[in-house]
């Protein structure tokens, strides 16, 4: 039988240890994009175009194939989210119905992302006819930032103080005047913040938009153009290894710019602790 | 007035159901590609073929089944503790300011997309497999530690909580019986949460099963079931991800099917845990 | 990506608004075809996508898009008219025979047999070839190399360098499973660079000298071998549209298959069907 004092010294050490590891495995994988992506970057890598048969050279189309898709699911999707997290948390009690729209939510996050590719590709591009595009791609998307969003705000208006909503009502406002006028405004930021998360979320996503909006290298002006995700491209690359430093580049590139999302996610709640 | 508001209400009730009728749609739509598999190739011969062979009309997938789950399970095994391990070192062990490091950076590691992961597998942990065990650095193995780094995170994260809702007065109870920190942790606070932890973890294991890109790049897609460590293996995921683009007829209608079987198992284990954590 | 007529009509009236949003900005271009979207073969897809490069770059009001996806993928694309042209490095199948694609042949190229540079090996005979992909033959030693089991890279179904290489090499015999399959060449060249026991094949216009090209039955992959049809593992790559080139499409066919595409691009990677 060890002491327990010894034993204690060393289930920290172990501890301590494993919080090192993850650390360590962090610097890794964003130190070694980094040190090999640097290289790459430069105003010319974000502003033209893949060149020749190695494809290296710039990736400005499939960035804005990126920002597209993204975009328009979030046009799209977040309304809706947020319209579904004031019902939850606004107009019902819970109950069976609140319960279904739950588990529906739940169930939806949980549906893996090539699921949801197909889904895309069967439904968007195959049965309606929208082809490879930005509109499938979108569309798709729009499934998987459903729940994230929803459930940030709902966390977000439940934050809201009920005297604030009880004083409102006293003075006459009517159920929506209020939730304009007082819950909404006090949820904003917390709301945008799942708004970021959620852009951060579907801008790394490659499996859902492979199949729904292409791979052609396109800058897509209309939604009915196809293009290529600088996820897809990098997957491509790095199958394809016509051009590693393209390859570096562009996950240097993908990988800032979610990170810079998921930080500013975090500023905007003023520092404190947010999950997906 | 009166009007707008009920308009409002039920547009809010629409956009609520959104996501039921979401995962409704994506069931019925991979379904209807996937279901006409009952006929043309028999459901028992589908889910327990043993042969995946596209080119000769096989479209066995208990290989890929299996190999679905074992790289699932291979990945929890070394995944869940560390991700536990780092859960406890950050609630009631690490100093504010290593905390303040830490933290962060395990939401950020939560946050990079499973293209970068695979991207990483690829230039980092396969060469590193190839040079220790030998074989082409593919395979089951390399699976595993990529698939166990990015489920870390989410496990990480979600346990974290769970600790931290731990009252603090069962800690103070404990010390002051004299028991160690180590011997508060094991016996009064992981058994007050491991309601908690299991969520955590179900949750880490619905994001191995369904993850693609990641697999799809390291695990070597051969479609048999692997015969060692080192073996290239497949998944349900990298193998639809990887016929997709070109499959056509049965084949095509196969990559559906398979789709409703991750779709199924991936509800299964929202409904687990909904179970584990509705249980008293 | 898809013009306006092949749109199928008689949806659900509940899909009319998404659709709107298509119709609405798809059809508005007029009667014209002024986008050509080519689909299928990885091998031919960045000589493809180069072409279409300079092409939109000649026509400014012509849009050609470029998307990769193997041959099968693009054969399909061109017979459900889900594309223009098809890009292929295989023969058509006896099933696709009837869907009255045509074709256009626009460059040669060989599947070289690479292996480790620090592998003895410099040649193997067709039969050895078969036996290893096969996986009858599994260690070194067996075609007079080193002591060590032979790490077999494999391509996967979509490419139609597989498919050649299949028809071409194997001669009826299946692939050994145990491969590890890639998705790309660039991936099947570092394997095989990196591993000192690996052996693949890829497109000759992939080998750099990181990986060693070995003599296939008394041969070695060149542009005269080839030419002069010594070389056996070679094929001829294709595009292929419904029916006669017709509009844009057409234009497109005829740059690529012209001097210049031909010269400057074709060149790079495979051997020229002209100049």
């Amino acid at each position: 039988m060890l002491d327990k004092n010894l034993k204690n010294k060393i289930a920290m050490i172990f501890l301590w240890g494993n919080g090192l590891v993850t650390i360590v495995i962090l610097a890794l994988i964003i130190g070694y994009v980094l040190v090999k992506g640097l290289p790459a970057m430069s105003l010319e890598f974000i502003f033209t175009s893949p060149k020749g048969v190695t494809q290296s050279g710039g990736i400005f189309p499939t960035i804005i194939a990126s920002i597209y898709v993204t975009g328009l699911s979030i046009l799209i999707g977040a309304p809706v989210a947020v319209g579904a997290a004031i019902y939850l948390s606004e107009y019902t009690k819970e109950g069976r119905i609140t319960q279904i729209i739950r588990f529906g939510a739940d169930a939806l996050a949980g549906v893996p992302s090539i699921v949801l590719g197909l889904f895309g590709l069967s439904l968007f591009v195959y049965i309606l006819g929208l082809g490879w595009s930005m509109l499938s791609g979108a569309l798709t998307l729009i499934l998987m930032i459903l729940p994230i969003i929803m459930r940030t705000t709902e966390d977000a208006l439940q934050a809201v103080p009920n005297a604030w909503r009880q004083g409102s009502v006293g003075l006459g406002a009517t159920k929506w005047q209020t939730i304009r006028k007082v819950v909404l405004p006090a949820a904003t930021p917390r709301i945008m913040t799942g708004i970021v998360l959620g852009v951060g979320r579907v801008f790394g996503e490659t499996a859902a938009v492979m199949f729904t909006a292409g791979l052609a290298i396109n800058i897509p002006f209309l939604p009915n153009e196809p293009g290529r995700t600088m996820t897809s491209h990098l997957y491509l690359l790095a199958t394809e290894g016509t051009s590693m430093r393209t390859a570096y580049g562009t996950a240097l590139l993908l990988m800032g710019i979610i990170l810079i999302f998921n930080l500013g996610a975090r500023r905007l709640f003023g520092g404190s602790k947010v999950r997906r | 007035m009166r009007l707008k508001e009920q308009i409002l209400e039920k547009v809010f009730l629409l956009s609520a159901f959104a996501a039921v009728v979401g995962v409704i749609l994506v069931f019925i739509f991979v379904s209807i590609k996937g279901i006409p598999i009952i006929k043309s190739i028999g459901i028992t011969k589908f889910i327990f073929g043993l042969d995946w062979a596209p080119t000769d009309k096989h479209y066995g997938i208990l290989p890929l089944i299996i190999g679905s789950f074992i790289v699932t399970f291979g990945a929890l095994l070394i995944g869940a503790p560390m991700a536990i391990g780092t859960a406890i070192f950050l609630s009631e062990i690490a100093p504010s300011q290593i905390k303040a490091i830490v933290r962060p950076a395990v939401e950020l590691l939560a946050g990079i997309p499973s293209v970068i992961y695979g991207f990483f597998g690829l230039i980092i942990i396969v060469p590193l497999v190839r040079m220790v065990f030998g074989g082409s650095g593919f395979g089951l193995l390399t699976g595993w530690l990529v698939l166990a780094i990015m489920i870390l995170p989410t496990i990480a994260t979600i346990s974290e909580d769970a600790i931290g809702a731990v009252p603090r007065s069962y800690r103070e109870a404990s010390y002051g019986m004299g028991a160690t920190k180590w011997q508060t942790i094991w016996r009064v606070v992981l058994p007050a949460c491991k309601k908690g932890l299991m969520g955590a973890t179900i949750l880490g294991m619905g994001r191995a099963i369904g993850e693609t890109m990641a697999l799809l790049m390291v695990l070597g897609n051969a479609p048999v079931v692997p015969k060692s460590l080192t073996a290239p293996a497949s998944a349900l995921t990298s193998i639809i991800a990887l016929d997709m683009s070109y499959a056509s007829g049965d084949h095509q209608v196969a990559l559906f099917a398979m789709g409703i079987v991750l779709f199924l198992i991936s509800f299964s284990f929202v409904g687990l845990i909904r179970l584990v954590s509705s249980r008293g | 990506m898809r013009k306006c007529s092949r749109r199928p009509s008689g949806r659900p009236k509940l899909l009319a608004l998404l659709l709107l949003v298509s119709i609405g900005t798809g059809c508005a271009r007029g009667g014209a075809q002024k986008t050509v979207s080519v689909s299928g073969s990885t091998t031919i897809f960045a000589v493809a996508q180069a072409a279409a490069e300079e092409f939109n770059k000649r026509n400014p009001d012509v849009k050609v898009t470029v998307q990769g996806g193997g041959s099968s993928a693009g054969i399909e694309a061109a017979i459900t008219g889900a594309g223009d042209i098809g890009m292929s490095s295989r023969d058509l199948k006896d099933e696709e025979l009837k869907a009255g694609l045509a074709e256009h042949i626009i460059a040669i190229d060989a599947i070289a047999i690479i292996v480790n540079p620090d592998n003895p090996i410099e040649k193997l005979n067709a039969r050895q070839v078969r036996d290893i992909f096969d996986g009858k033959i599994a260690n070194w030693r067996q075609v007079g190399g080193k002591d060590v089991p032979i790490v077999l890279v494999n391509r996967d179904e979509a490419s139609g360098t597989r498919e050649a290489f299949l028809k071409k090499v194997m001669e009826g015999k299946k692939f050994s499973k145990d491969a590890v399959i890639q998705p790309g060449s660039g991936q099947v060249r570092s394997i095989v660079a990196s591993t000192p026991a690996a052996i693949g094949y890829m497109s000759l216009g992939y080998v750099t000298p990181e990986v060693k090209v070995i003599e296939y039955d008394g041969t070695r992959p060149s542009k005269e071998s080839i030419f002069k049809g010594k070389y056996k593992l070679s094929r001829k790559l294709k595009l292929f549209t419904k029916g006669r080139a017709k509009g844009a499409t057409k234009k497109f066919i005829d740059f690529f298959l012209g001097d210049w595409v031909q010269k400057n691009i074709v060149s790079v990677e495979f051997i020229p069907v002209r100049g």
